[in-house]
Order: structure tokens, then C-alpha cells, then sequence
């Protein structure tokens, strides 16, 4: 028989459940897809840019877990809204409350069942997706990573049956402390007036001082290090949480009492609604705040490892490519770059030594990079004329900027000692001649693959030489390193930010929704009153519209001082952040979009 | 009677479209309203005086017949034509007063003028006229949890009429109301429709409410089976309508 109240109680609000299953099997696979890359120390540690990204993790796995708990809070809240009026009669009509409870705690099983089952085969399906879309993406694998992951599953199941539990509890006391009244008529009662005590302009002066510090510290991070860190993230959280209390209801009753372009429509009625949601909201929307500058931060932080790239390429070396005795094979490759600059130089080498013919040098000065970044011309007086080889060698000065830049720049053996020689000593070397041909092409980035090319003809000769500890300071190679390096990080960066977004969003969305069932009766009226559906639904999506923005503005200001973090690790924390905040302003859109049509399905009168 | 503000005609209204489960709320009812008329709808539960009262709203659409209200007949009226119709035409007063309160007493009254986009200055006077009809001015900075019932049911009252609607519908105005407040708001109607010409539709099944009213109309099950005009005092009709209500009731024994 409980059973099958149950079951027809959830029947009879098909609509919300589906929601609500939505929302938890959302919830579950996020949970998952993290834990598959929390779980996984061996991929994690070999793939991040930051050594400490493991820690980074636990803290990320233990915030998940903390938004996750109240997000089951909030849906259960939902819950409760949708059924206390049938829970009420029961009782009105003489059921135990041990029978209710009973009824609820199977509810919530079937619930927590259903969304379980589903949620772990979405997290699968989804984390396989993310992985093959970001290798894609990337042109980069992603060994060592599983989007089945049987540890992840299981810290998955505990993690949600602990939940499950505790808000089975949790809904046991709350029922059990309910008077029946108070379920019946659970609709009729009605929003309290906010009250404005005068602390708000104590602690509105608070928090732009704390916000104010949080942000200086965000700025000059590189000076005050890990102090800045630890400030930035306590005066950052705490200035957002004063704000949001103390400016917001005061704001939206200014603009309420303010000026008469209220007058028009329903922007009385849309206003009215704010001033009293941001009332019940404003904490919670400080926490999305912070989420939405963690979220976004995190998939800027990846991104912006993994846009470094061009311009971590870029500090290794002038030269875009530098061939040694290019064969026929790769003068064709080198005839379809075109290149800005060409350096030819002519040597020979011995056991120990390579001698780069001296004129070459003069007549061709070469250029390098300077240790601040710039490009420098080298133009530095060569070393004088010697009478032997002998006299050479005992004048090498290897801190000279010449040593260096042949070592760097040109030499493909680390083994031997460059030296700068003249024509005369130069022909006297018993070795054959050899040309290593140095160019600067018009852009870099545009000649990839002629130039990975390169690199493989340049490998092939290497093998067949038989060195073994060759290591290659190409350009194209140093990109390509830190390429496969980064990769790992944006995939975490992504998963890390996705997921917080998605939960926090969904957060906000279950949040939303569930008031959504005291406004009821509001619209009802509205439309009885001659308000047409229309402008129903755009008050709606105009009253969301503030609550997503709000929350939204401050995070992604937080996001965007915030990435000076990273200046003292990434040369250009700011690179192309914006296609790190047009991901999470597509989500965020589209989970705008979702609770605007879920709430206005749930509020708007049916159709005739 | 001066010209008509609400003529229906032969209106059926059946719920349901399989014949064994459909139920006739309407059968075959015609009457009119004239232009500043207070009109009752009597009946018990059931009777279909709600439905009537929400097919002339247009909240409602009838299977057969044809309603006008001033002039314009809204059964073939679109679904977005009806709505700005309501906004324009009729006000209204439900019996759980239907005010919002999230917003101020002013900010409730005013809603149906910023619906029809009137700017400030205008609505304001508006409002302002609305509220001494009812003797409302001092409350209307005040939210709805902040005032009485009585209070909360004449600023509805106020918000029915601030946009002169062709005519007020009242659905159990006084059901959610002690005595001593349900006197004084049907007070307030009577003087609304006697001193200001308002034209008002009430549906009740309180005789002591109809006895308001100047004409009532008896529906049961659908039909509408007797009308009363008043003639004398309110005492002398409120005894009609009890005597009317006795004796249908001794029909059914």
C-alpha cells in the first residue's frame, strides 16, 4: 500500500520528478567525472603543468562534495514543497506520521536508486566524450586516463548513499517536528517583510574594504606570494559574502522606489519579486559567486597553460627552425615556409669541438633572445684571430655571449665545445664541411607541420648518427613538450571548472525552483487580472535574468583580477581568456535558459 | 434600464467530451445586465454560478452561445485579444482578496494601469481617486501582510475599479470576511454602484449579501430559474430572498 503511495504521489507530479531526477543524475555524473580524475593519482601527477595538482584535486573533491551536500538539501526542500500538501491530508486524514516518514524515506530511495544507476552511466558516458573531445581538440593522447574507473565508482556510490541517508534523516526531524496545519496550509503563508537594520552601511563599508584588500592582493601576488595567496582568499570571500548581504536588497529597493520606468507593465510586479528572492538569496549567491570564479578560474588557469605554448615556444629561441646539412628531402620542406630571415653558417667538427667559421658569423649577425624576452642582434666583438687551434681553445671563454649562442641556438651536440676559428685555421681542419641553416619564418604557429616534419627528418639522421643522448632544443620541439604537458593540465583545468559550474548552476537552478511553487497563486492572479502570458513569461525570465547576472558579474570580475595569480608561473596569464568565459557563459546561458522554462512551467497557469 | 453592459445569450457550458462523462454545468442561460446595475448570482454549490461568472470573465470559453459585454462579443474573441480585454474591460474581486504581497497596497492598485502602460502623473491621480472611493489613502504605502482583511479586501475593491472597467465581477467577495468587515465592504460596493455608477456582478450564496444587490438571479443545476427585482427596503428583499430560498428548498423534500 506505501508503496504504492508513493508511487502515485510521484505519478501525479511527473513533471517535477523528472526535474528532479534531472538535476540529481546531473549532480551524480559531475561527482563521477571528477572523481575518475581525482582518483587517478598516476595520470593526474604525469600529466599536470602545477606539481601540486593533486592537491588541488582533494581541495576540489572536498568543495564538490560540500556544494553536492547542499545541492541534495535544496532538491530535497523541492521536494518537501511539491508534496507537503498531499503529506497534510494524509495526516488530516488520520495516517501516522512513522507511516509518512516511512513513505518519504522510500521516495527518497527509489529517487536516489534511479538517479544513481543513471547518473554513473551518464558520468561514463560523459567523461568518455569530454576525454575524446579534448584529445581531438588537442591532437594530444590522454594515456593512462579511464572514463570507467571502478575506484571512482565506488567513492561515488558511498559518497551519495552517505548523502541519501543524511537527508533521509534530516527530512525524518523536519517531519517530525511539522504540524499538520502547517503542511495543509503550507501554500497561504505568506513572505515576510525585509527588515533594514542600520549594520548594512557598517557592513557594506566592511566589504568593499575586504573586497578592496582581496583584489590588491589578487594584483600584486608576485610580491607578496604565498601571504597574497592566503589574503586573497580570505578577504576575497569575505568582501563577497558583506556585499552581496549588506548592497543587494538595498540596491533593488532603491531602484524599486526610484524613478517611474518601474511604471510600466509588469516591471512593478518583476521588481516586487526580486527585492523579495534576493531577500531569502543573497547568501547564496555570494557562494555562487565564489564558485562561478573557481570554476572559470580553473579552465582559464588550463587554458591559459596550454595557450602559453606559442609563447613559451616563442622564450625558447629565436630561430623557427635550424636544419644541419639539409638533404633535398628537407630543402623541399624548408621551400614551403616562408621566412622573414635566413642565417647560413658553415663548420666542422671534431672529437670535441665543433669551429664555426669565423666571416659566416660577421657577415651574418645572428640574433638571439635575451633573457628578459626581447630579441637582441649580436653584434658583439668576435674573438681575435689566433695563431693555432691550440691558442683557440685556451682563449674559449664560455661565458661569453657568443658560447652561448652557438650552444643554444645552432649546436646539435651538446657534447662539443663551440669555437669561433678564422678562414685560415678553418681550412686546416681535417674534417669534412657541414652547414647548419638557422631561419625566422613569418609566424610560427602557421607552419606546425612542415615543421614537425623537420623535426622527424632531423630525429631519423640522429638515430642513424647513433647518439643516443641526443636531446633536441628545437623550437618546434620545446612547443611540442610543453604541448603534451599542458594538454593534461586543460583537460583537468576543463573537468575541474566544468564541474563546479555545473553544480553550482544546478545549485542555483533547484534553488530558484524551489519558491517556485509560493508564486503560484501569484501568477494565477496576474493573468485573472487581464496580464497576458506573454508578459508573464518575460517578467520571469527578466526576474531569473538579474539573479543569474548577479552572481555572474562578480565571479567573472574575480576571475579576471584573479588570474594575476598565475603571472609569476605563466608568462601571459590573460591569454585568450575568453574562450575560457564564452565556456562558461554558453553553460550558464544554458542553465539560465532551462530554469526560465522549468519555472515557468511550474508557475504559469495551464493553457486553455 | 439604460443600455445593456453584459447580454448572454442561449449559453451552454459542458465539461467533458464523452457523452456518459460529461456534465452540463450551463443549460440554455440568457440575461442582461444594464449599465449601472448591481446584479446577484445566487445559487448553492454546484449550481454553475462560478463558471458563469467565469465565462463572462473570459477566463472561461463556452461550448454554445454568445456573451457580449459592452458592445463586444467575447466568445469569439482570441485568446490574446481576451486577455488585453480583461485588462481593459472588467475588474475584479476574488474572495481570498488576490493581492500581491510582495508588493505595496499603491504598487497593487496601480498594477492594472501600469499594465495598460500609463505613465506617472496619471497614475498616480488614478490610484489616488480609487483609494478615497474606498477610503484607503492612509494605507497604501503599506504591504498586504501589514493591513487588515477588511483593508486588504477594499484595496482590492480599489485595484477592481482604478482602470473603469465597464463592470466589477465579484466572486464571494465577503466569503473570506468577519461580519463586521463583510458589512462594510458590501456597504462600500452599494455605495460604489449607487453614488459612482459602478456596474457590478456578484456571485454569492449568502442571502445577506444578495440583499445588496438590486436584481438577483437563482441558478440551479445550469439553469436559471428565477429572478428577483428589489423593490423596498434591503430588510424586505433580504426576507424574499430567505423566503425564496425556503421554498425551493421545501421543493426538494
Amino acid at each position: 500500500m506505501l508503496v504504492k503511495l508513493a508511487w502515485n504521489g510521484m505519478k501525479s507530479k511527473r513533471k517535477s520528478y523528472i526535474i528532479l531526477l534531472t538535476g540529481l543524475v546531473m549532480s551524480i555524473a559531475i561527482f563521477y567525472m571528477f572523481q575518475t580524475l581525482a582518483l587517478n593519482n598516476e595520470f593526474t601527477s604525469d600529466n599536470a603543468m602545477i606539481s601540486s595538482m593533486q592537491l588541488v584535486f582533494h581541495v576540489g573533491s572536498f568543495l564538490l562534495a560540500v556544494i553536492t551536500f547542499f545541492y541534495l538539501l535544496y532538491t530535497n526542500t523541492f521536494l518537501l514543497s511539491l508534496r507537503q500538501r498531499e503529506y497534510g491530508m494524509f495526516l488530516l486524514l488520520g495516517a501516522k506520521k512513522s507511516h509518512l516518514k516511512r513513505l518519504m524515506f522510500l521516495e527518497n530511495l527509489l529517487i536516489g536508486a534511479m538517479a544513481l544507476v543513471i547518473g554513473i552511466a551518464a558520468g561514463t558516458v560523459l567523461s568518455w566524450i569530454t576525454a575524446r573531445m579534448v584529445m581531438g581538440q588537442l591532437d594530444a593522447g590522454l594515456e593512462g586516463y579511464h572514463s570507467f574507473y571502478l575506484p571512482s565508482l565506488v567513492v561515488t556510490l558511498l559518497f551519495f548513499l552517505v548523502l541519501f541517508i543524511v537527508t533521509a534523516v534530516w527530512n525524518h526531524i523536519k517531519l517530525s517536528r511539522v504540524q499538520v496545519l502547517d503542511l495543509v496550509h503550507a501554500d497561504t503563508t505568506s513572505d515576510r517583510m525585509p527588515a533594514r537594520p542600520k549594520v548594512n552601511i557598517v557592513m557594506m563599508a566592511a566589504g568593499i574594504v575586504s573586497l578592496t584588500g582581496g583584489w590588491l592582493s589578487l594584483i600584486f601576488m608576485e610580491q607578496l606570494r604565498e601571504t597574497g595567496i592566503f589574503s586573497a582568499a580570505i578577504l576575497t570571500t569575505l568582501g563577497t559574502y558583506l556585499l552581496f548581504s549588506s548592497l543587494l536588497p538595498v540596491l533593488l529597493k532603491a531602484v524599486k522606489e526610484k524613478g517611474t520606468w518601474k511604471e510600466k507593465g509588469v516591471r512593478a510586479f518583476t521588481l516586487s519579486q526580486l527585492t523579495f528572492r534576493v531577500q531569502n538569496l543573497k547568501k547564496f549567491l555570494a557562494t555562487a559567486a565564489m564558485l562561478i570564479a573557481l570554476g572559470a578560474g580553473a579552465i582559464s588557469g588550463g587554458m591559459a597553460f596550454k595557450n602559453n605554448a606559442p609563447v613559451f615556444a616563442e622564450q625558447a629561441g629565436f630561430y623557427d627552425a635550424v636544419v644541419h646539412n639539409a638533404g633535398p628531402e628537407a630543402e623541399e620542406i624548408l621551400d614551403d615556409i616562408t621566412f622573414t630571415g635566413i642565417w647560413q653558417y658553415r663548420y666542422k667538427q671534431n672529437e670535441d669541438y665543433t669551429f664555426y667559421l669565423k666571416e659566416d658569423l660577421e657577415g651574418q649577425p645572428p640574433k638571439m633572445r635575451t633573457s628578459s624576452g626581447g630579441v637582441k642582434t649580436l653584434e658583439n666583438e668576435l674573438p681575435e684571430d689566433r695563431e693555432s687551434l691550440a691558442d683557440v681553445k685556451a682563449a674559449r671563454d664560455p661565458g661569453s655571449e657568443w658560447t652561448r649562442f652557438l650552444q643554444r641556438e645552432l649546436s646539435r651536440d651538446y657534447s662539443k665545445a663551440p669555437l669561433i676559428v678564422s678562414r685560415a685555421l678553418y681550412e686546416n681542419i681535417d674534417a669534412e664541411e657541414e652547414t647548419v641553416f638557422a631561419g625566422k619564418s613569418d609566424d610560427f604557429m602557421s607552419y606546425l607541420d612542415p615543421l614537425a616534419a623537420l623535426e622527424k627528418i632531423k630525429e631519423q639522421k640522429m638515430e642513424e648518427a647513433g647518439k643516443e643522448n641526443y636531446y633536441s632544443r628545437s623550437k618546434y620541439a620545446t612547443f611540442d613538450n610543453y604541448q603534451t604537458l599542458a594538454t593534461g593540465t586543460v583537460f583537468m583545468g576543463f573537468f575541474l571548472g566544468t564541474a563546479f559550474l555545473a553544480m553550482m548552476a544546478s545549485c542555483l537552478m533547484f534553488k530558484v525552483l524551489s519558491g517556485a511553487a509560493g508564486d503560484i497563486p501569484r501568477y494565477r492572479m496576474l493573468q485573472n487580472i487581464g496580464v497576458s502570458r506573454r508578459l508573464l513569461k518575460r517578467s520571469v525570465a527578466g526576474e531569473l535574468f538579474v539573479i543569474f547576472l548577479i552572481p555572474a558579474v562578480l565571479g567573472l570580475a574575480h576571475v579576471l583580477i584573479g588570474m594575476n595569480m598565475f603571472s609569476f608561473i605563466l608568462l601571459e596569464p590573460y591569454y585568450r581568456i575568453w574562450v575560457s568565459l564564452l565556456v562558461f557563459i554558453l553553460l550558464y546561458f544554458l542553465y539560465y535558459g532551462l530554469t526560465v522554462k522549468m519555472y515557468q512551467g511550474m508557475v504559469l497557469p495551464q493553457q486553455k | 434600464m439604460a443600455s445593456s453592459v453584459v447580454k448572454v445569450e442561449d449559453v451552454n457550458k459542458v465539461y467533458g467530451s464523452r457523452k456518459e462523462a460529461s456534465y452540463q454545468a450551463l443549460d440554455n442561460v440568457s440575461f442582461s445586465i444594464g449599465e449601472g446595475e448591481f446584479v446577484g448570482v445566487m445559487g448553492a454549490s454546484g449550481s454553475g454560478k462560478t463558471t458563469l461568472l467565469q465565462t463572462i470573465a473570459a477566463l472561461d470559453r463556452v461550448t454554445s452561445g454568445s456573451i457580449t459585454i459592452a458592445g463586444t462579443n467575447v466568445t469569439d474573441m482570441k485568446e490574446k485579444e481576451l486577455t488585453d480585454f480583461r485588462a481593459r474591460r472588467l475588474g475584479f474581486i476574488f474572495q481570498d482578496f488576490n493581492l500581491l504581497e510582495n508588493m505595496t497596497v499603491y504598487e497593487n492598485i496601480a498594477l492594472p494601469l501600469f499594465l495598460q502602460n500609463q505613465k506617472g502623473g496619471s497614475v498616480r491621480e488614478e490610484v489616488q481617486r480609487a483609494a478615497g472611493m474606498l477610503g484607503m489613502e492612509d494605507t497604501l504605502s503599506k504591504y498586504p501582510a501589514m493591513i487588515s482583511g477588511g483593508q486588504k479586501q477594499r484595496a482590492a475593491a480599489a485595484r477592481a475599479l482604478v482602470h473603469h472597467p465597464s463592470m466589477i465581477l465579484a466572486d464571494e467577495p465577503t466569503g473570506a470576511l468577519d461580519s463586521g468587515n463583510a458589512k462594510g465592504l458590501l456597504e462600500t460596493l452599494q455605495h460604489l454602484n449607487e453614488n459612482h455608477g459602478v456596474t457590478i456582478m456578484m456571485v454569492t450564496h449568502d442571502a445577506f449579501s444578495a440583499s445588496y444587490c438590486g436584481r438577483i438571479l437563482f441558478l440551479e443545476d445550469g439553469r436559471l430559474y428565477k429572478e428577483m427585482q428589489r423593490n423596498g427596503t434591503r430588510e424586505e428583499f433580504f426576507k424574499q430572498i430567505l423566503d425564496e430560498q425556503a421554498e425551493a428548498g421545501k421543493k426538494k423534500l
